[in-house]
């Protein structure tokens, strides 16, 4: 018995190679991403020689990159004011309904399992000034046409719209699933006792999901910090670099202008960026909200 | 009254519904109809006549096929192979008897999808210029089947571990190695959940924009997203040809789900929240 699963070439065998591309495309990126943000390499030439912290200090010196900074911020606070509380009202709606509940489920995560670039080229044509949709749409309440993408305080908001349109869905999923895991007692005793659906969704059913809540927080916060699809496609970042995320940022220097030495810091900037956000987070929040039991 | 109060979530559902599954429509509308005009003057509506030249001319003129194989091709071998080496790092580290060295390989295994992956984006692409194969598959084939492994080795693992002792016992009296134990009996008890990742593990690399755009330069090896945004690029007009084209990429994607959603819902929930 243990003869068998106690042979340490078919043990080496078996794990190695999954483990050998692990630390190739995981661990060693990360080592190297640090090593060449000290030089100012240019992704070419064999040699590259050291400029310590210097580009570093361009870095956090540059205007444009605490705007594309603070686009992120943007993505994080859009998730946590109006997508979570949308979240929320929407799985309350769907847990709550008899009929075609399936049916809004199955709906509202299809956008997510599609491709960001192909919703990007769609959304596009959503936002096309002259017969998009959108100003279709609000062309019915008598509002004047208005340049989604290529006006500078609208680029923006177009971006963050369709971003919550293609992943809302998705959270309300995992959402849907944890109020249904909820005890029908709960709730049953509570209407007995005479609240009304108001009164239980808020005092019964929204502090038992509050755990699956922060769970979805922290994975907005952890997609917000990794955008760069929806930007490139949408707006390339522009219009003057009015939506540039700190990845589009990165991508810009590093690979389009040939300083891979600075685009490896802010790599490395965004690695410790979402590290910070993540560990504050999980100290200040989730250390809080105790666990449940039913 | 009571009925009314019924009725009440459900329009805000189907209103939801509506902003969901309107810009499909949108698109399946456009892409029938014959020109821009055509798009303009009746954008909400059901075309005049229906005809599919544009279908026609976004799979031979704007290379679609060339691009769509290329996903297919890219997305199906590299589900695969990342699900044959996960596979068998799950097998080794859950049910071969080393387990101090397998808790060490599974918890480094974890922090990988704590990672962000496009912090990596700039390391990889320096890896696979050194390597010599940037503007070929292989650029896209080896960091998309590394890619998937930490997910796939949680989702393998769980299952793998979650199977009783004795089936191996019964295995080894009966004489099968412990290769022989992984190919003729774990492997296909785990196919459930292989199929789900596989679902997952496809959608992710047919999807991907990122390292699929920046890796390949060859028009003839461009992947679909990709070939869609370049394509957008060179003939912005073109709205009808290129909502045949959102078709033919979004398609597949509405068939497999279409099929699977069951297990898609529950491959894609679980894997986010185990990360």
């Amino acid at each position: 018995m243990n003869k068998a699963l106690r042979n340490p070439l078919v043990y080496i065998l078996f794990v190695l190679p999954a483990f050998i591309l692990f630390i190739a495309f995981f661990i060693y990126p990360i080592l190297t991403a640090v090593n060449n943000s000290l030089t100012s390499w240019n992704g070419i030439s064999k040699t590259m020689s050291y400029i310590g912290m210097d580009n570093y200090a361009t870095a956090v010196q540059d205007k444009i990159f605490w705007k594309s900074a603070r686009n992120n911020v943007y993505f994080i606070l859009f998730s946590c004011l109006v997508q979570v509380p949308a979240i929320v009202f929407f799985s309350l709606l769907i847990a709550n309904v008899r009929k075609l509940k399936n049916l809004y489920k199955t709906a509202v995560f299809l956008p997510s399992i599609m491709s960001t670039a192909v919703i990007g080229i769609l959304w596009g044509f959503i936002y096309n000034p002259d017969f998009g949709l959108m100003n279709e749409f609000l062309g019915l309440f008598g509002i004047q046409p208005i340049y989604w993408l290529s006006d500078r305080n609208w680029a923006m908001i177009a971006i963050l719209i369709t971003n919550a349109w293609q992943w809302t869905g998705f959270y309300i999923v995992m959402v849907l699933a944890a109020i249904l895991s909820i005890p029908r007692e709960l709730d049953e005793a509570a209407a007995i006792d005479g609240a009304s659906g108001i009164q239980r969704a808020f005092k019964i059913t929204l502090p038992l999901i509050m755990p699956i809540i922060s769970v979805v927080v922290m994975l907005s916060i952890a997609g917000a910090m990794k955008a760069a699809d929806i930007v490139l496609v949408m707006t390339k970042g522009g219009p003057a670099g009015s939506t540039d995320v700190m990845a589009t940022y990165m991508i810009r220097y590093a690979i389009t202008s040939f300083k891979h030495g600075f685009g490896n810091a802010i790599a490395v900037l965004i690695f410790v960026f979402t590290m910070v956000i993540t560990v504050l987070y999980q100290f200040l929040i989730v250390r809080r909200t105790e666990r449940i039991e039913y | 009254m009571r009925t009314f109060k019924k009725t009440i979530p459900h329009i805000f559902l189907m209103g939801y519904l509506l902003v969901i599954l309107y810009p499909f429509l949108f698109v399946l509308f456009s892409s029938v109809k014959t020109n821009n005009q055509e798009i303009a003057s009746n954008p909400f509506g059901l075309p005049v006549s229906v005809t599919f030249n544009n279908y026609v001319n976004a799979w031979v003129n704007a290379k679609i096929n060339t691009y769509f194989f290329n996903s297919l091709y890219i997305g199906v071998l590299a589900a695969c192979i990342s699900i044959l080496l996960a596979a068998m790092l799950s097998f080794a580290i859950t049910r071969m008897r080393y387990n101090r060295i397998s808790k060490i390989v599974f918890q480094l295994i974890l922090i990988g999808m704590l990672i962000p992956n496009n912090a990596l984006l700039l390391p990889i692409y320096g890896m696979m210029s050194k390597l010599g194969v940037l503007d070929t598959h292989m650029a896209l084939l080896l960091p998309y089947v590394a890619n998937a492994i930490p997910f796939t080795v949680i989702i393998l693992a769980a299952f793998m571990r979650s199977l009783p002792g004795e089936i191996e016992e019964a295995a080894v009296m009966d004489g099968l190695s412990s290769a022989g134990l992984f190919g003729k009996i774990i492997i296909p008890i785990t196919i459930p959940a292989i199929v789900t990742v596989f679902i997952i593990n496809f959608l992710g690399n047919w999807n991907e924009f990122l390292l699929a755009n920046y890796f390949l330069s060859s028009d003839t090896l461009k992947t679909l997203p990709v070939g869609m945004v370049g394509f957008r690029d060179a003939y912005n007009t073109n709205y009808a040809q290129m909502s045949a084209g959102i078709v033919f990429s979004v398609l597949p994607v509405i068939v497999i789900y279409a099929v699977l959603q069951k297990k898609i819902i529950e491959g894609v929930t679980a894997g986010s929240v185990k990360g």
